[in-house]
């Protein structure tokens, strides 16, 4: 178990490093969020939607400030997968999808939250129409923080199944632009899932993409009232278990067939 | 039994070829990586294995490191099968990839040591005796709070070195340890090794296409070619095999002095001086050195055995690699 906490603390420290990636982070992702506000506004202006635009803007800002969390992988890890440097790995008395698990999880982890806790401070002092807004209640905002962790774990699992096929392919850009566009849009992150026709809601909400962020998010902003909470930490809760055991076993099967190229 | 003891292994890939004219799939080639090799290692050798590129070296190695399944054969080192049980073998062996990095390149190496610690499950009294005395024999003292990435090649191939030995293994798979290395930093790593194995008693198997490192550190060798053992034995019987030339470098008083020689000796102009290539089994060196002399008076002259690189190039050239 301490293999998987120390690489675990190794890999947030590292992530603690990069003080000019975070800040480069944190005012592209500003700015993003104060375009695409300033986007639906117009929107809104033009004609009102179902949806209350504090809704939005709430919904935007908590996509923009957990952004690092969906979509950015880890690099070096993946640079070892392409290379070949995994066949160290492959010498470790440890079990190779804890690993790397831990690893990811700890560069999303703390990934997201140096830049989130800055942005979310920024977008709570913009006025109102603009800004973030709090949550619908004390328990909503614990049940949207429990949610949050379990969407972190269930990005975490998809990440290394992304991997396991890049083992594969030797190749991650190919797929992995597609990925990360059905990422963008089956998570939230390009259009809340929220403004999407209510004929849509029950599939969309269904898929793991769904579970990351959108379910924290409506469950901060009372779009999921307290008696459905339980139901949205068990569909996430099973997603990401699902999407674990699809994980190692993918993980498994490359190990079996496993060829490390070159000298 | 032996340390290592492998028996009949072999290995091959499928690799697609490029697809020919005309055909619409890509049609699919086996290469035997490895074909029917067989060898014994004892505990606390030192043994070099070369080979020309491709001929299977690196794929041993990966067997007997638990990363690759063989087709066929046995493989036993330290009375485990490498490729059962990987979590479990692994725990006593130590890889170097020579060209690829296992510290972490943005921390310092120090964290990077510590990471091996936790997943090796080493006690900390071991660890930290273990690691003041592989820093002192690789002199890593003030490196160790640099991060990788601040180290030049020679350093950083001593911090790989070290980190792979923190868990004291009982075999160490070295993987061309010494490529791209300036010789100052190729010595230290020849000394290190020879005390590693001296003290430790550390099997080690040293892949590399240095032949200095070989004749420096290995009493013994294996010669693989095209997935075979060609050779396995000494190294002073393999090179007396095939050193069968000597250069003369040779310089009369007078220029334009020519000795008449047989046709088995080579002749070249050097400067104001000749470079013949003799081989003694055919032309006896008291009888070459009577004709030179005959030649007229020599102002200097040196005689040199082969470049050991030109003579494993012409021993792999006749073995058909």
């Amino acid at each position: 178990m301490k293999a998987y906490l120390s690489v675990f603390r190794m890999r947030l420290r590292m992530e603690t490093q990069y003080r000019g990636a975070v800040l480069g982070g944190v005012v592209c992702q500003i700015f993003f969020g104060l375009i695409l506000i300033a986007v639906y506004r117009a929107l809104y202006a033009g004609k009102p939607q179902s949806l209350p635009l504090a809704h939005v803007t709430t919904y935007v800002w908590l996509q923009q400030a957990f952004f690092r969390m969906l979509l950015s992988s880890d690099a070096e890890l993946m640079d070892k997968v392409r290379t070949g440097g995994i066949a160290y790995d492959l010498c470790r008395p440890v079990h190779l999808y804890g690993f790397y698990y831990a690893r990811i999880l700890a560069q999303k982890l703390m990934g997201s939250l140096l830049r989130a806790l800055p942005m979310l401070v920024f977008a709570a002092l913009l006025p109102e129409g603009w800004g973030i807004a709090l949550p619908a209640s004390v328990p909503a905002l614990a049940l949207s923080l429990a949610a949050l962790l379990l969407g972190l774990c269930c990005v975490c699992a998809m990440e290394n199944i992304t991997m396991a096929f890049t083992m594969r392919t030797l190749d991650p850009r190919g797929f992995q632009a597609m990925l990360n566009l059905l990422m963008m849009i089956l998570s939230g992150s390009l259009l809340p899932l929220t403004l999407y026709p209510d004929s849509w809601q029950w599939v969309i909400t269904l898929l793991p993409y769904a579970q990351m962020l959108d379910a924290p998010i409506r469950l901060y902003t009372g779009e999921y009232a307290l008696p459905q909470a339980p139901g949205v930490l068990l569909l996430q809760g099973g997603w990401t278990a699902v999407l674990i055991l699809t994980g190692m076993m993918l993980w498994k099967r490359n190990q079996r067939r496993l060829i490390i190229q070159g000298g | 039994m032996s340390y290592i003891h492998v028996e009949h292994l072999s290995k091959s890939f499928q690799i697609r070829k490029k697809r020919e004219q005309g055909k619409l799939l890509r049609e699919k080639q086996t290469i035997r990586a490895l074909e029917d090799v067989s060898f014994e290692i004892e505990q606390g050798e030192l043994i070099g294995y070369i080979g020309p590129n491709g001929a299977g070296k690196s794929t041993t190695v990966k067997i007997l490191s638990g990363i690759l399944t063989p087709d066929g054969g046995e493989a036993l080192v330290g009375g485990r099968i490498p490729w059962r049980n990987r979590k479990e073998y692994v725990q006593h062996i130590g890889v170097v990839f020579g060209q690829r990095m296992q510290l972490w390149w943005d921390v310092p190496i120090l964290e990077s040591y510590s990471l091996l610690r936790d997943i090796y499950r080493v006690p900390e009294t071991a660890y930290q005796k273990r690691l003041g005395e592989l820093t002192e024999a690789l002199n890593l003292g003030e490196l160790l709070r640099t991060p990788l990435r601040q180290l030049s090649l020679g350093q950083r191939m001593r911090a790989e070195l070290c980190g792979s030995l923190l868990h004291q293994p009982e075999i160490l798979f070295l993987d061309e340890p010494t490529i791209g290395l300036d010789a100052v930093s190729k010595l230290a790593l020849r000394d290190f090794l020879r005390w590693e194995n001296r003290e430790h008693r550390t099997t080690i198997l040293l892949t590399t296409h240095d032949m200095e490192d070989i004749a420096a550190l290995c009493a013994r060798v294996m010669v693989l070619g095209h997935g075979r053992k060609l050779y396995d034995g000494s190294l002073q019987e393999l090179l007396h095999r095939y050193d069968r030339t000597r250069t003369v470098d040779i310089r009369y008083d007078a220029d334009g002095i020519l000795p008449t020689l047989p046709d088995s000796v080579a002749v070249q102009r050097e400067g104001d001086g000749l470079r013949l290539t003799y081989q003694p089994e055919k032309l006896a060196t008291a009888e070459l050195l009577a004709l030179l002399q005959q030649a007229g008076p020599i102002r200097e002259m040196t005689v040199q055995p082969q470049n050991i690189d030109h003579l494993i190039a012409d021993m792999y050239r006749e073995m058909g690699l």
